[in-house]
């Protein structure tokens, strides 16, 4: 409690007036001749004592009077903030905007964004000249106090729609620690959100509340500008048949979809580029929803020729948040990979060819390899260039020249799968040639009996197994003989193990190129004449985990492998160059039509971009019109963006139950608590309602006292 | 209301100055009210036929006189029984007290009185007068002569309230007074101790008298209207009171309403006939009083 004037207060003393006025001049009765008297006596007593209090009850409202007169006059007002001692003091002022995707929900023709905008300049208006402002969103930059207040509100009218946004409680967090370094200034944070789950769940709340006890002086005023019944439509990521096709392989989109408060089953189109760009339709359907509010929609493209596409999945009719509307996608058809397999014989390729390309469906234009078969003896007079990977089965020591011929063939961006067998000699092998390529030296033939563990299964060849990792038997397929080896060399490294940790499935990157070597053959019968076979990982019963691992494998060396096109907003994407895209500069042409040229060490193999925050379709090309370079990706907003549930209000109050924090859902919310936190809020207008109140009673009872007899 | 009958109001009559005409307006306004024929007598004794008016008693029709002649007579009683009635006035200095009424305490008695009286001569019923202050004051004899109304009314107009009263006292030395069965009408504002007035009023009673009591009382007497600061003085005993008269009504009232409840309880259980009168009111209910008490009589 507060007096603008408090020099005022001193007309309380004119209380003395009616207090003398009391002792000195009583009023004379109005005399009358009354011959009743005697029942006037009886209760005489009870009416003199009554008489007296009123008397002294007018007297104490005659006295209240002046006194709130006198205090109403001296500008009574409640200091509500509790900001100490700092009355007075400059203002430093966060405002915290959530400009992520989701406050784009349109209501009452104005975006969330748009409302929280125009609720922050209205406040930058309020400020006084010399406040300290910052502006904090959810982009990932960090801010500092503008220069003036002019700064403040542009920076506020041309804040941006953030896809990619980091956790709003790291805005805030930014925000409480920005003002509270100002120690001597009044410390207050607005966050505008539309308190969504998404936006401030548990953690978030916990982290709020954690930087609000840091910094005991901050006030955090949490204005609200939300939507309480939303309604949306929502596409979820889409799920691809593949991000990499074979020719002819149909291309299969299934698009997941939440319905939340719209009745209608809305239509999904899809759409894929055409050669000049632009989208053509290529499907559309109406989307079954359940009770739940979830559906699925499954499109087929085919035909797709080899190359880049691009296209998007789309609701046709709008709704109150548009961002989630769309998703798009990117996939690739690449030509099929030749792959040769060297064998002493020809039949040593058998099982790992069927692996590859069963010979069932060989014929077909969508398998994924085209393997060729050849005998070491033959291998010298082959152009191995022509292959995108080389394995060699069981190999019997190889010329120099053989080697040689590999290892430059991986120098190029080849690559190499050897499968150690019986015929290894350690002689040939850790000759100088043969280790150029393998990853050490070869120790000893093991032959105790183990079985394949992979362990993790995040390289690139165990990767497709994941999804089955618990279910693969391995111990169904022992491995009774294998090679180990010594200390490796170069960059080499173990990709899987056997059970009993020795290496089973070893890389070397050499060049450009890949060198995987497994220390056990694949090409060994179930039976054979004089010996064991090594292992029964191809002939054992129901081998599908060889012909996964098989395709993994060779996919890998002919880096033909699938990789990620679809990527979130802010994500870093990075595209594998194929060996033959040796380049040194490409152009990225953005969603909205803007091309960015880059340039790329030479060497790299790999394009990083970071600039993702636009949704859409990205192009990275290269070589002009000879379009060396063609591949693209796409990016797509965040599924948690279309959460619009709301947190509720008893967990917002039980988290945010410190004095600091104040909850506003409108202007006039945090006008009053603005001007209560800051100058107190004016009580005049009490003051004087409370004493024309009292002048009320006081003139009611004194006329009655002292009514004159008519 | 008809120009006689506004005789009956008090704020009338006072502009009548002599005290016969004031007797002979009331009475004549409250016959005028009457539906029944006031010169019904209440006697037994029948003394002649006379002919039949509006509102006299059918069942007093002569049958035999109508089947003789074909019109109707009515029988008319002699008065068999001497009534006698006394007018006892209260002299005392409170009657005299009006509070903007028209009338005071004492001028209104005095006309309801001489209005019985004129009744009661009619009647050929003698009345009497007595006055009393602290004791008696004057006293005329009962008579029914038609001389006794002059008297009667003179003695009356001469009256002024003047001294302390003792009601109690007087009507003791009333009961001791009256020899015979007498109907004592008193008038008075009953301000004395309440325990007294009753106990004599009981011993008047006990002598074979009726009494109708009538309790005038000024209005404001009664209704308290008084507001903001007073200072009471009783004329009487000269004694002043100051008091807050808005937040002291409703306790005055209920102490005047207590004690004219105690005299109505009371009077019905000695059979004395209470009639509570202020001086606003019309006459005519003092004079329905005393008619009905005197058919009952009769």
């Amino acid at each position: 409690m507060g007096f603008l004037t408090p020099v005022l207060l001193g007309g309380i003393a004119l209380i003395a007036l009616p207090i003398a006025l009391h002792l000195v001049m009583r009023r004379q009765p109005q005399k009358l001749e009354f011959p009743a008297l005697q029942f006037v006596r009886k209760r005489r007593a009870a009416n003199r004592r009554r008489f007296n209090l009123r008397h002294l009850l007018l007297l104490a409202l005659r006295c209240a009077l002046i006194a709130g007169l006198a205090v109403a006059l001296a500008r009574p007002t409640i200091k509500g903030s509790g900001l100490r001692g700092k009355e007075g003091a400059p203002l430093a002022v966060a405002l915290v905007i959530d400009n992520s995707v989701r406050m784009q929900y349109v209501f009452q023709n104005q975006t969330r964004q748009q409302k929280a905008k125009e609720m922050a300049q209205w406040l930058v208006d309020q400020l006084p000249e010399d406040a300290q402002v910052a502006v904090v969103d959810r982009s990932r930059a960090a801010t500092g106090f503008v220069v003036d207040l002019g700064t403040a509100e542009s920076r506020v009218r041309n804040l941006a729609v953030e896809n990619n946004p980091r956790p709003l409680e790291n805005a805030v967090h930014e925000a409480i620690r920005l003002v509270a370094e100002q120690e001597d200034h009044r410390q207050e944070v607005f966050l505008f959100s539309d308190l969504s789950v998404e936006s401030l769940d548990e953690a978030a709340l916990e982290a709020i509340q954690m930087a609000m006890a840091e910094a005991p002086d901050v006030r955090l005023y949490l204005v609200d500008v939300g939507v309480e019944e939303v309604s949306n439509r929502a596409l979820q990521p889409l799920e691809l048949s593949g991000s990499v096709l074979r020719p002819g392989q149909p291309l299969r989109v299934e698009v997941p979809a939440e319905i939340t408060g719209l009745a209608e089953a809305p239509l999904v189109e899809i759409y894929l580029q055409g050669a000049d760009g632009k989208p053509i339709k290529r499907g559309q359907q109406i989307l079954e929803v359940s009770a739940e509010g979830s559906g699925r929609a499954v499109f087929e493209l085919g035909d797709l020729p080899i190359g880049t596409h691009q296209g998007l999945v789309k609701f046709s009719a709008t709704d109150a948040l548009e961002a989630d509307n769309a998703r798009y996608f990117t996939v690739e058809v690449r030509p099929t990979a030749k792959v040769l397999l060297l064998g002493e014989r020809k039949s040593d390729a058998l099982f790992l060819r069927e692996a590859l390309s069963p010979s069932l469906i060989a014929n077909r234009a969508d398998v994924r390899f085209q393997c060729v078969t050849e005998t070491v003896a033959k291998a010298a007079s082959i152009d191995l260039e022509g292959y995108d990977a080389v394995c060699l089965l069981d190999p019997p020591p190889l010329s120099e020249g053989l080697w040689q011929s590999l290892t430059e063939y991986v120098e190029h961006g080849g690559g190499v799968g050897v499968f150690l067998g019986h015929r290894a000699r350690l002689s040939n092998f850790n000759g100088e040639a043969a280790q150029r390529l393998l990853p050490g030296r070869l120790l000893r033939k093991s032959r105790h009996a183990t079985y394949l563990r992979p362990q993790q299964l995040d390289h690139p060849v165990l990767t497709g197994l994941r999804n089955y990792a618990e279910q693969i038997p391995w111990q169904l397929y022992p491995v009774l003989q294998y090679w180990e080896f010594g200390d490796w060399t170069g960059d080499a490294y173990v990709v899987a193990r056997f059970a009993d940790n020795k290496a089973a499935l070893i890389e070397r990157p050499v060049g450009r190129g890949r060198v995987v070597t497994f220390a056990t053959a694949v090409s060994d019968r179930l039976e054979i004449e004089n010996r064991e076979p090594w292992n029964l990982l191809p002939t054992g019963p129901e081998p599908w985990p060889f012909v996964a691992l098989s395709n993994q494998l060779v996919g890998y060396l002919a880096q033909s492998e699938s990789e990620p096109l679809d990527f979130y907003a802010g994500e870093t994407v990075s595209l594998r160059l194929a060996p033959r895209h040796q380049i040194s500069s490409f152009v990225l042409h953005q969603p909205n039509g803007e091309s960015l040229r880059r340039s790329l060490p030479p060497g790299e193999d790999t394009i990083q971009i970071s600039t993702t925050q636009q949704l859409g379709n990205y192009r990275v090309a290269s070589g002009g019109e000879s379009r060396l370079l063609d591949r693209g990706f796409s990016v797509n907003v965040s599924p948690a963006m279309s959460q619009l549930t709301r947190v509720a209000p008893e967990v917002l109050a039980e988290a945010l139950q410190s004095e600091q924090v104040k909850l506003a859902s409108s202007l006039d919310d945090v006008e009053r608590y603005v001007d209560i936190g800051r100058t107190g809020q004016g009580l005049f207008s009490w003051a004087i309602m409370l004493v024309a109140i009292v002048w009320g009673a006081e003139h009611l009872l004194g006329n009655r006292f002292y009514r004159e007899a008519s | 209301m008809t120009a006689v009958e506004q005789y009956l109001k008090p704020e009338i009559i006072r502009q009548i100055a002599r005290l016969d005409l004031r007797a002979q307006f009331i009475v004549k306004g409250f016959l005028q009210g009457l539906h029944a024929s006031p010169f019904h007598g209440f006697s037994v004794e029948f003394s002649e036929h006379r002919k039949y008016t509006a509102g006299d008693n059918p069942d007093d029709i002569d049958w035999l006189v109508y089947a003789k002649t074909d019109k109707y007579y009515v029988k008319k009683f002699e008065a068999e029984t001497n009534l006698t009635g006394y007018l006892v006035m209260d002299l005392s200095a409170s009657m005299g007290y009006s509070h903007k009424q028209e009338l005071t305490k004492f001028e209104y008695s005095i006309c309801l009185a001489a209005a019985l009286c004129y009744l009661m001569i009619h009647q050929n019923d003698p009345v009497g007068l007595i006055t009393f202050g602290e004791k008696i004051v004057d006293s005329l004899a009962p008579k029914s002569k038609r001389q006794q109304i002059g008297n009667i009314l003179s003695m009356l107009a001469k009256l002024k309230p003047q001294s302390k009263t003792n009601i109690g006292q007087s009507l003791n030395q009333l009961a001791a007074m009256l020899k015979h069965s007498s109907l004592v009408m008193l008038f008075s504002d009953l301000l004395a101790d309440p325990d007294e007035v009753i106990a004599s009023l009981r011993r008047l009673r006990h002598g074979g008298h009726d009494v109708i009591l009538f309790h005038v009382l000024d209005q404001a007497e009664v209704d308290f209207p008084f507001e903001g600061l007073v200072e009471l003085h009783d004329p009487e005993s000269n004694e002043t009171l100051e008091v807050d008269a808005d937040a002291y009504r409703s306790e005055y009232l209920e102490e005047i309403g207590k004690f004219r409840l105690r005299y109505e309880r009371e009077c019905r259980q000695i059979g004395i006939d209470y009639v509570p009168l202020d001086t606003s009111m019309q006459f005519d209910r003092a004079l329905t009083e005393y008619l009905v008490n005197r058919r009952n009589w009769g």
